[in-house]
């Protein structure tokens, strides 16, 4: 359905997505993974036809986007990171206003405006002012917005940045059933790897305009077969026993956190007893030692050496 | 196109204490500075060293101007307030003449003196006709006045005046000055606001959805600009329609030409405003930069006060490219000098150059720097 064909975009000395390939087949959730400031913004203006590359290609259907937006300007639904909304006019009012736009009128904008605010839960909300809105009902409404069009392509470029869990839910369960009952394409960036595990059959992972790995969570997880995550847990977490970690040659990557640290290393080395000899010299009261279940978070950590929210 | 309308007219509604509030200071300053808020215009205090003088035709002439207000007050009083500032000029009064005394030397002082003399003058050749007729029956003399004072009113030749416009010749009027200047600087802001939602908007995310959607690109910014427009020309409007028929300024009889050819001056600044909005990277540096700009061009431009009395070489030049500078010369030609449609061409050109470069320009920057 859609290409991304060696993509990439500098802005003067800086190369904010360098030779990104992708695609996008009809039906599926992707997931497009990477800390802020790896280049999912961009990439995704580049692949919606709103800015474009220095250089590489994006088809749709086969043919390329760059000289005839249009095809696929269509087809596609928008939902930006930032609340794109009229914040002084009504749920109501912003509905009209982007069905207008689309050229959808009378009767046919009215029910599509009752069928979007039940999917988005603001039916009885729709006569207040956006500015009145919580921070979730305003990125339920922002994604509301998008979809008045009945798209078949659905761009949504962190749609739950800065909300409470519950919104959160609502909107990730929101996804998966646009996605399941009206089968709509779905590229899904974000910075929580929760959210892409949860929702998308896909996943790319990028890291500072590149594109580090794809391929589903089982092949990207599949990464780190040859090593085990190990999480230790202790109140008094000091300086002496990540010193000793550090300059332990079994440990291949690991993350600092207040009173946790996750380690890889080989799958077939014995860490546990120079762990526990390590804590045992520094003084620290150990809590627990357990061995995790890779993650995404995980992965990302293998492949850059860095955390995902870093 | 028509749905971008819509939501920047239902937005206005929503909100508008902007366009009220910069409407409402262009009407109060120009009523509290221009002296057009009441009966009274400009005050100048009179004492009379004779008494008789107050009861004479000069005395009662004098309460009666529509142009000034000529106040009866003691000469201690009169010396106070002239040199307190709180008048321009005063004037002392005798049978046979008068002493100006002037604070201020400003274009009202000549026009106070022309009017005192021109009464004295009259006075003057009342007394000669009477000397010469030979009445001696009072009666008989009034009769002869009232006959005379009636001639005078339907005289047998009509004059008038014309001349060519010189540089050194310029005429002041308080009113018109103060109308038009302040018309024309808070109409910059209602203008520039409304050009400052297309950099919000774009920021927001909003501008990309509409590009997403059928709109054209042209459709998005004719829509924006045509609203700015629309808004910023209905506050001229409505200024000029209170000032016409509820303060009661005649535009000395070209009320309709003047709200038609202020339409440049209000073209030439939305470009403008689209200009700037180009230049600037957010929201903070465009609310910082207009003020400054639009004070400015008030000072340079001639809104504050009469571009004529500004000597500098240097700022006189700045006032050639500044939009309100031309805007000043047009609605001045047809109030105050009474130019005729062929003598406003010129700024009327430059306007409109003015505004399709600064359009163009604003909008290709804009392209090139944001989307």
């Amino acid at each position: 359905m859609l290409e991304l064909i060696n993509l990439s975009k500098k802005f003067k000395q800086v190369h904010a997505v360098e030779n990104l390939n992708m695609f996008i087949e009809k039906g599926e959730i992707i997931g497009l993974l990477g800390p802020n400031g790896a280049g999912k913004s961009t990439a995704i203006t580049m692949l919606s036809s709103l800015v474009e590359p220095s250089s590489g290609d994006v088809k749709f259907n086969g043919k390329s986007i760059l000289k005839n937006p249009a095809q696929l300007r269509n087809i596609v639904g928008m939902v930006p990171q930032d609340i794109a909304l009229y914040s002084d006019l009504t749920a109501e009012e912003n509905l009209q206003f982007f069905g207008r736009i689309y050229k959808i009128k009378g009767v046919e904008l009215k029910r599509k405006i009752d069928e979007v605010l039940k999917l988005i839960g603001l039916t009885d909300r729709r006569k207040d002012v956006v500015k009145k809105y919580s921070g979730g009902m305003k990125r339920r409404l922002n994604i509301g917005v998008a979809l008045l069009h009945e798209p078949e392509f659905l761009i949504m470029d962190e749609p739950t940045v800065g909300i409470d869990p519950q919104s959160r839910n609502y909107i990730l369960e929101t996804v998966k059933r646009l996605n399941r009952e009206k089968q709509i394409t779905i590229l899904y960036t974000s910075h929580y790897m929760e959210e892409v595990e949860f929702l998308c059959d896909r996943i790319y992972i990028m890291d500072q305009g590149n594109l580090i790995a794809s391929g589903t969570k089982d092949e990207i997880k599949s990464i780190l077969s040859a090593e085990k995550v190990i999480s230790i847990k202790a109140d008094n977490m000091n300086d002496a026993f990540i010193g000793s970690l550090k300059e332990n040659p079994l440990v291949n990557r690991m993350v600092v956190s207040e009173k946790e640290v996750t380690i890889m290393a080989g799958k077939e080395v014995n860490i546990f007893s120079p762990l526990i000899k390590m804590a045992e010299d520094s003084q620290l009261d150990l809590h627990s030692l357990d061995i995790k279940t890779p993650t995404l978070e995980d992965v990302f950590l293998h492949l850059t050496g860095r955390a995902l929210r870093d | 196109m028509i749905g971008i309308l819509l939501a920047r007219i239902r937005l206005f509604i929503r909100k508008p204490l902007t366009f009220v509030i910069f409407t409402g200071m262009s009407i109060g300053f120009a009523l509290v500075l221009g002296g057009s808020g009441g009966p009274a215009t400009v005050q100048v205090p009179l004492y009379a060293e004779d008494q008789e003088v107050q009861n004479s035709f000069i005395g009662n002439a004098l309460v009666e101007n529509e142009t000034y207000s000529f106040d009866w007050t003691s000469k201690a009083e009169l010396e106070e307030i002239i040199t307190n500032g709180k008048a321009e000029a005063g004037a002392i009064l005798t049978n046979d003449g008068y002493q100006l005394i002037v604070g201020v030397d400003s274009p009202n002082a000549a026009l106070i003196e022309n009017t005192l003399s021109d009464l004295y003058r009259k006075q003057h050749l009342e007394e000669e006709i009477m000397t010469s007729s030979g009445l001696e029956n009072q009666a008989d003399q009034e009769e002869l006045l009232n006959e005379l004072r009636l001639s005078q009113e339907s005289p047998v030749f009509s004059i008038s005046n014309s001349h060519f416009r010189g540089t050194n010749t310029w005429m002041y009027d308080s009113t018109f000055q103060t109308l038009f200047g302040f018309t024309l600087f808070f109409v910059i802001y209602t203008i520039a606001y409304n050009v400052l939602p297309i950099l919000i908007e774009k920021k927001d995310g909003i501008w990309d959805r509409i590009i997403l959607s059928p709109v054209k690109k042209w459709e998005m910014y004719t829509a924006n600009l045509l609203y700015t427009f629309f808004e910023g020309y209905l506050q001229v409007v409505i200024i000029f329609l209170i000032f016409r028929y509820w303060v009661g300024v005649d535009f000395n009889g070209r009320f309709i030409e003047a709200l038609l050819f202020v339409i440049p001056y209000v073209f030439a600044i939305v470009a403008m405003s689209i200009f700037l909005t180009a230049l600037v990277k957010t929201t903070q540096q465009f609310n910082a930069v207009i003020p400054i700009l639009a004070i400015s061009m008030a000072m340079i431009g001639g809104a504050y006060w009469p571009i004529e009395i500004v000597e500098s070489e240097f700022l006189l030049a700045l006032s050639k490219i500044n939009p309100l500078t031309y805007g000043m010369e047009i609605l001045n030609g047809i109030a105050v000098y009474g130019f005729q449609v062929e003598e406003l061409l010129f700024p009327i050109s430059i306007l409109v150059i003015m505004g399709v470069v600064m359009m163009g320009l604003g909008i290709h920057l804009m392209e090139k720097r944001h989307v």
